[in-house]
């Protein structure tokens, strides 16, 4: 085998030797790419940690603690975390907060952002972990080709994985995935037949654990709306920085809804639709126009089908009667 | 034919300073687009297929001299005795003379004599140019008239013209091949299939390399009567005149001999038909146009002038057409066509008059003449010239020239389907198509012992008869027709040496074709005459006796009417049908004693998948099962209902709500329902929005149901963001898909279910050819990759639109119109368009095919929209064929679907009558490049689940453990109902891991459920490239092995610089596969790589 690159870009090539699977016995090389974490916006913990691209699909937290243990010796992993289940917390979470939409954006239109105390955003994000619903796999997988970030012990911890993987293309001994004897394997959920017919077991939830999270939903829901529908009164009569008052839609007691909102525009343009109608063959000369239209769009139309008769004209064999 | 033209012409001249009138006019005289299209198309059509006559009959007329020439020179001889003169002829050129059967015995004593001919004519469509490029052989005629002096008035009588016609060939062809030998190749053919007239054909000798578009064409001499020879009086159709025959004198004597009579008749009209072409050709502009619309157009339905094409071709359409041009006395000096009109008018106004007149239930006369209606067969009378012009064609024929017409004028009538495809350029005559069943009867000449009557042989007489049977038995309208046509395909006549006798075979095979009535074939009881006491009544019972045998029995029916009832044991309409065909064959022929004189072919499509004639009550027993189960729902009371205003909290409360409509159930109905409430996995990474929830109800008696909730705030806040510009795109994209996933499910699929049921009932055929259809993309592992609905819509638009046909009556020709169709379907320009309630305007119509337009526009590459699907209920043209927002099928797959119809259809085209239905269905996995080979035992296996079941642990050890320890635990309990097959998940997995569409590495091909073999192929527009952050598949550094041979080891740093900048990355294929396989466990047997 002609030797891979040690490096591509600013990345690290670490090959991963993937043992034999019964129905594809093959010895195959996976290919990961570590690079130092730098994020967009930098946290506190860049400095030890590492982003690793193309991640195996069946990547766990054990997989990778067991990856860099194979390389640098146990300890200096601490934890990982996958680009999916990243993504998916934040879309939960926006998507639950954006729930009462309205006053959240009546917010943003103000420049005004709810501050949150650390201790509230802990006390919320229990909260949301109460109402998610339970998930119906017991084993995730990772989209093929996607990151994780693993955060290591300390700074020197990096510097050493990094070393350590320009070593592994020297002595060409690479790490086995699931560790030697693939241990990993033992500890983690079975993917294959277990999984999917767990799979169907946890897509029947439990009653009273679907409705536990239902109603803690249903509590926080009530909640923030109505803690979002003082904020909207508040707004009606608060002037904003640069000194205006928003006219919202709705009577004294309360603003009105969007779907009211919307149902009041729709009746407005029917409204105007029907003045338009009504108004139209009045005049001779909206006759006239009319025919007129008419008319150029029969010589548009016949200009068409010429066309369209040329354009066929040119795919051969149209014109052939089959044999 | 279109009547508001003139007003609309007016109109255009009235307002005309615009350049654009001309136009105008043009257009406006046309009327209606399509019918405009279809001018236009026609006009292309006869320039494409015109043949250009002086490189494609290159030399034709110097030979057609030297033939003269040739024939001119024989000398002439005086009368001598006719087998004299016979073996003295054969003898000294060692050829024979075609006599007809029977031949002259030694003993006759009509004296042969020879004379120059009295003319020379080239006639037919050489003469009129109507020849087309796309004929099946071409011909110039050359017809030569046998002098007068040489014949006798008296010689129409016992074929005693015929003789001297043979006698007269024999001598032509003696000279023609001393002379012409190194030409061409001299052989003898019947002219039209007509045993009484054998002609004479040479077929060039091509030298050297043949030219661009020169034809292979041959050169027919047609030996014959001088014009009004004999008298026309006497050869009326219902006279007799072949009275040697028949041994029997008194009994021959008595039957007229039609066809004989307008064979002779047709002798000496050759030259007043050339006359009457050639005159209308100069009248009428378009006349030679309309000739060569015609042609095309009985060609194309497989009829033609030979009488094993049906009789009826270029030259009756011709002669039919000139003689509508004609002011005849009839008409009052009026032509009923007017020769003004247009070629495509014309070609309309003889589809129209054909489809109006059934030639076989009455005679057709043009002019004035009293003609015999007693004679046997189609009559189409030329007064003028005294000819049957329709002698050649059969009851069968006629029909089936009536039934084509009828089906083209009800699609030139159809202004919104394209008119000109289905008319001119789909060949309407492959049998598969045409019938639902067909048969193959084996004729034994040796055991027909009956005595022919007229001159068209026995094998047409027999064939005659057993069409006579049939159609009593399958077409009896008193009963109920139960064939919508009965066709009988003869075997055609072959060209013979020069040297031979022509051929007497004796055993043929006769194919008849049944179209059925499929309301009516699947009737297993029919009721026949009331047993009454009049005598009327007792008379209509004896003669229903009479043809059914003893098949006819007594019955009492509800209302105590007693009937003569005729009692069928099969219960399909393809076994009904050979179950009759049998017994009323045997009666009546005695035929079919030995199994394989009477074969039966068609019902190899319907084995092919479990269609029973219980379906039907099956799928009525789950239809009333859903009906209770709707009224359970009903009744259920303390329903709130109360949605907040948010998509999240939408979802919550529905599954709140499945809990208590489940818990409600299992109330109401205690011990009868079980129910389940349940998640689906998400399609999206944004779980909250989407509708997940859903209850399985499970009916203790059988049924089992999926309920899910449907909330019109839902869509409306989803269509909301899906134009709210406040949010970003990506969130507006997921709307958008949720959007259009939840119209699809509450909306499309509900109405598309209730309109195919209607549809279902209508056509008998229909939901047969969806289950044959649907297990053609099984078999082809297409199925994964469309959605069952647009299936359905495909198979149905081949009974809405089933242009040049009617609507299909089996699942056969329904399948097979279905792949033809499939096969033809331009889909990257052309949408299809199902009219569903058949009344869609054209307005729509052309929106459509707007938005198709536009869709290719934005996205040529057809990466997000492929198939463009539209109905009347759906117009978007997408909703059924995307899913989850990406397109289904993708371009690659569509592609593949065209190809694989492709080669169906061609398939059929060439095993015609004799196809295997199987073979269509066998899948090829050799274009695969990679697959997988599932386990049925492990599938099987997933698919029970058992709700305590311990399956979520870690560890692996206590699943071999744990056996022992499941059948305790879970005894007594009811499995768990499964969320989707094991098998799909599986794979929706994959597709969620891996993508789907244009940007995943593997593209996968699998069938119906049972299906173990998945094929795949590596996406080929996955190439290399630069390494980036999620490139969304597995990659692996491409080994620059060779570049590095190149510069050797000593490189400068520069050089390496350089490289690895160039360090591309390609997709790491093997470990993909591995991935797989870990995914799958048990579930993959084994992945076998086809292609590295």
């Amino acid at each position: 085998m002609a030797p891979s690159p040690q490096t591509i870009g600013e990345f690290s090539v670490l090959p991963i030797s993937i043992p034999p699977v019964p129905s594809f016995p093959r010895n195959v090389v996976h290919y990961l790419y570590v690079r130092r974490n730098t994020p967009k916006i930098p946290t506190a913990n860049d400095s030890r940690s590492l982003f690793l691209a193309n991640v195996p699909i069946d990547s766990t937290e054990l997989h990778l603690r067991a990856l860099f243990a194979s390389l640098v010796g146990a300890g200096r992993f601490e934890s990982a975390s996958f680009e999916d289940e990243r993504k998916e917390a934040e879309a939960v979470a926006a998507a639950l907060d954006a729930a009462p939409a309205q006053a959240v954006r009546l917010l943003a239109a103000h420049g005004k952002k709810r501050k949150r105390e650390d201790q509230e955003a802990a006390e919320r994000a229990e909260e949301e972990a109460a109402a998610r619903l339970p998930s119906t796999w017991t084993r995730p997988l990772r989209k093929s080709g996607s990151t994780a970030v693993v955060l290591l012990a300390d700074e020197k911890s990096v510097h050493q994985v990094l070393k350590a993987i320009a070593k592994v293309h020297k002595s060409k001994k690479y790490p086995t995935w699931g560790g030697e004897g693939n241990v990993v394997a033992e500890r983690v959920p079975q993917l294959g037949s277990i999984w999917l017919k767990a799979h169907n077991q946890l897509s029947y939830p439990d009653r009273d654990q679907l409705q536990a999270a239902v109603d803690a939903f249903s509590t926080m829901f009530a909640r923030r709306e109505r803690e979002a529908a003082e904020i909207a009164k508040r707004l009606r009569n608060e002037p904003d920085e640069d000194g205006f008052v928003t006219v919202t839609r709705g009577g004294r007691s309360a603003p009105a809804t969007r779907n009211e909102a919307e149902e009041a525009k729709k009746k407005m343009i029917e409204k105007a639709e029907k003045k338009k109608q009504e108004m139209t063959d009045f005049y001779r000369f909206q006759m006239r126009e009319r025919k007129k239209a008419e008319q150029e769009e029969l010589v548009k139309r016949f200009e068409e089908d010429r066309q369209k008769l040329d354009a066929m004209r040119q795919k051969r064999g149209k014109f052939v009667p089959e044999a | 034919m279109e009547p508001g033209s003139a007003k609309r012409r007016k109109i255009g001249h009235s307002r005309g300073s615009e350049s654009a009138v001309g136009n105008i006019d043009a257009a406006a005289s046309s009327g209606l687009s399509r019918g405009r299209a279809f001018i236009l198309e026609a006009e292309e059509l006869v320039d494409e297929v015109k043949l250009d006559y002086a490189t494609a009959l290159e030399g034709v007329d110097s030979l057609l001299h030297k033939i003269k020439g040739s024939i001119e020179a024989i000398e002439a001889h005086d009368a001598l005795q006719i087998s004299e003169a016979a073996t003295k002829l054969e003898k000294k050129h060692k050829i024979q003379i075609p006599f007809p059967e029977p031949r002259p015995s030694d003993k006759s004593n009509y004296k042969v004599a020879f004379a120059k001919p009295s003319q020379f004519n080239v006639v037919g469509s050489y003469v009129s140019k109507t020849m087309i490029k796309a004929q099946k052989s071409h011909a110039v005629d050359m017809v030569v008239v046998i002098p007068g002096e040489t014949l006798q008035e008296k010689d129409y009588l016992d074929l005693r013209y015929f003789y001297k016609r043979a006698y007269f060939l024999g001598v032509v062809a003696a000279a023609l091949q001393k002379d012409l030998a190194e030409d061409g190749e001299l052989s003898y053919e019947y002219l039209n299939g007509n045993t009484l007239s054998p002609i004479l054909s040479l077929k060039l000798k091509v030298e050297g390399e043949k030219k661009e578009g020169r034809l292979d064409y041959r050169v027919r001499i047609i030996p014959c009567a001088p014009d009004n020879f004999f008298p026309k009086s006497k050869l009326h159709l219902g006279a007799t005149l072949v009275r040697k025959a028949g041994g029997d004198e008194s009994k021959a004597a008595t039957k007229p001999t039609p066809f004989y009579n307008s064979t002779v008749v047709s002798e000496s009209c050759f030259f007043p038909y050339l006359k009457l072409l050639r005159q209308t050709e100069k009248k009428c502009a378009a006349f030679k146009k309309a000739c060569i619309l015609g042609r095309v157009w009985l060609q194309q339905r497989g009829l033609g002038s030979d009488m094993a094409d049906g009789g009826f071709g270029h030259f009756e359409w011709a002669v039919l057409l000139a003689l509508l041009l004609q002011s005849g006395d009839s008409t009052k000096g009026h032509a009923p066509l007017s020769t003004s009109l247009s070629a495509t008018q014309l070609f309309k106004a003889m589809v129209q008059f054909l489809s109006v007149t059934n030639l076989s239930e009455k005679s057709c006369v043009l002019g004035t003449a009293a003609v015999e209606s007693e004679t046997a067969g189609p009559v189409l009378f030329d007064a003028v010239r005294g000819l049957n012009i329709a002698f050649k064609m059969s009851n069968w024929s006629a029909a089936k020239l009536h039934q084509h017409a009828k089906w083209t004028r009800s699609l030139l009538n159809d202004s919104t389907a394209d008119q000109f495809t289905p008319t001119f350029i789909l060949k309407a005559d492959l049998p598969w198509q045409n019938y639902d069943l067909i048969a193959h009867l084996n004729y034994d000449g040796k055991q027909d012992k009956t005595e022919p009557i007229d001159c068209r042989g026995r094998l047409w007489e027999y064939s005659d008869k057993v069409h006579r049977v049939l159609k009593r038995a399958l077409q009896d309208e008193e009963l109920g027709e139960r064939a919508r046509s009965i066709h009988i395909q003869l075997p055609k006549s072959s060209p013979w040496d020069l040297t031979k006798k022509p051929s007497t075979k004796q055993n043929h095979t006769i194919e008849i074709g049944v179209l059925f009535n499929a309301a009516n074939m699947t009737r297993s009881v029919d009721r026949g005459p009331a047993a009454g006491p009049s005598n009327e009544e007792k008379e209509e019972c004896a003669r229903f006796q009479r043809f059914w045998g003893e098949k006819s029995e007594l019955r009492r029916f509800e209302g105590d009417s007693i009937r003569e009832t005729l009692i069928w044991s099969s219960t399909s309409p393809f076994d009904l049908c050979e179950e009759i065909m049998r017994y009323i064959l045997k009666l009546h022929l005695r035929v079919a004693y030995l199994e394989d004189e009477l074969t039966f072919h068609g019902d190899g499509f319907t084995e092919l998948i479990p269609i029973k004639p219980t379906d039907t009550s099956v799928f009525n027993a789950a239809r009333k099962a859903f009906s209770s189960f709707e009224k359970d729902i009903r009744d259920l009371d303390d329903m709130p209902l109360h949605w907040p205003e948010s998509i999240v909290a939408i979802q919550r409360t529905k599954i709140a709500f499945l809990r208590m409509i489940g818990d409600l159930l299992e109330r109401s109905k205690p011990g009868e329902v079980r129910s389940y409430v349940g998640l689906e996995s998400s399609t999206t990474t944004n779980t909250e929005l989407e509708n997940l929830a859903y209850l399985d109800i499970v009916y203790e008696s059988g049924p089992a149901f999926r309920l899910r909730i449907h909330s019109d705030l839902e869509e409306a806040l989803l269509t909301r963001q899906s134009h709210d510009k406040t949010i970003d795109q990506h969130h507006r994209h997921q709307a958008s898909v949720l959007l259009s996933n939840f119209r699809r499910l509450y909306y499309h699929l509900p109405l598309h279910t209730q309109s195919i049921n209607t549809f279902a009932t209508r056509f008998p055929a229909f939901s047969p050819t969806v289950r044959l259809l649907k297990h053609w993309f099984s078999s082809h592992k297409l199925a994964s990759h469309f959605t069952p609905d647009f299936i359905e819509l495909v198979a149905l638009q081949t009974f809405l639109s089933p242009y040049p046909w009617d609507a299909p009556s089996s699942p056969s020709v329904g399948l097979l119109r279905a792949l033809l169709f499939l096969s033809r379907w331009d889909w990257r320009s052309e949408p299809l368009i199902v009219d569903t309630n058949s009344d869609m305007p054209p307005s729509e119509r052309s929106a459509i095919a707007t938005r198709l337009e536009a869709w290719r526009k934005i996205d040529p590459l057809m990466n997000h929209t492929v198939l463009f699907v539209a109905t009347a209920q759906e117009s978007s043209g997408v909703a059924y064929t995307t899913v989850n927002g990406i397109a289904q099928p993708s371009k690659v797959v569509a592609a593949r679907m065209t190809a694989l119809a492709k080669t169906a259809c061609r398939v059929i085209r060439e095993e015609g009558v004799e196809l295997d239905a199987r073979r269509l269905f066998v899948p090829s996995t050799k274009e695969y490049d990679v697959l997988m080979h599932l386990s049925p035992k492990a599938i099987k296996a997933v698919s029970k689940v058992y709700p305590s079941e311990e399956l979520t642990s870690t560890t692996t050890k206590s699943s071999s453990g744990s056996k022992y320890k499941n059948l305790s635990a879970t005894a007594g309990e009811d499995a768990l109902p499964l969320p989707s097959a094991p098998v799909d998940t599986f794979f929706e997995k994959l597709e969620q891991v891996y993508g789907s569409g244009s940007s995943a590495p593997l593209l996968f091909f699998r069938g119906g459920e049972e299906e173990k073999v998945v094929g795949a192929i590596w996406n080929p527009t996955l190439g290399r490239r630069g390494l980036k952050v999620n490139l969304g598949t597995s990659y692996k550094p491409v080994k620059s092995a060779g570049k590095r041979k190149l510069g050797g080891d000593e490189k400068d740093d520069e050089d390496k610089e350089k490289e690895e900048e160039e360090q591309l990355v390609e997709v790491n294929r093997e470990a993909i596969l591995s991935e797989i396989a870990r995914i799958g466990g048990e579930l993959v047997e084994r992945i076998e790589v086809q292609r590295e």
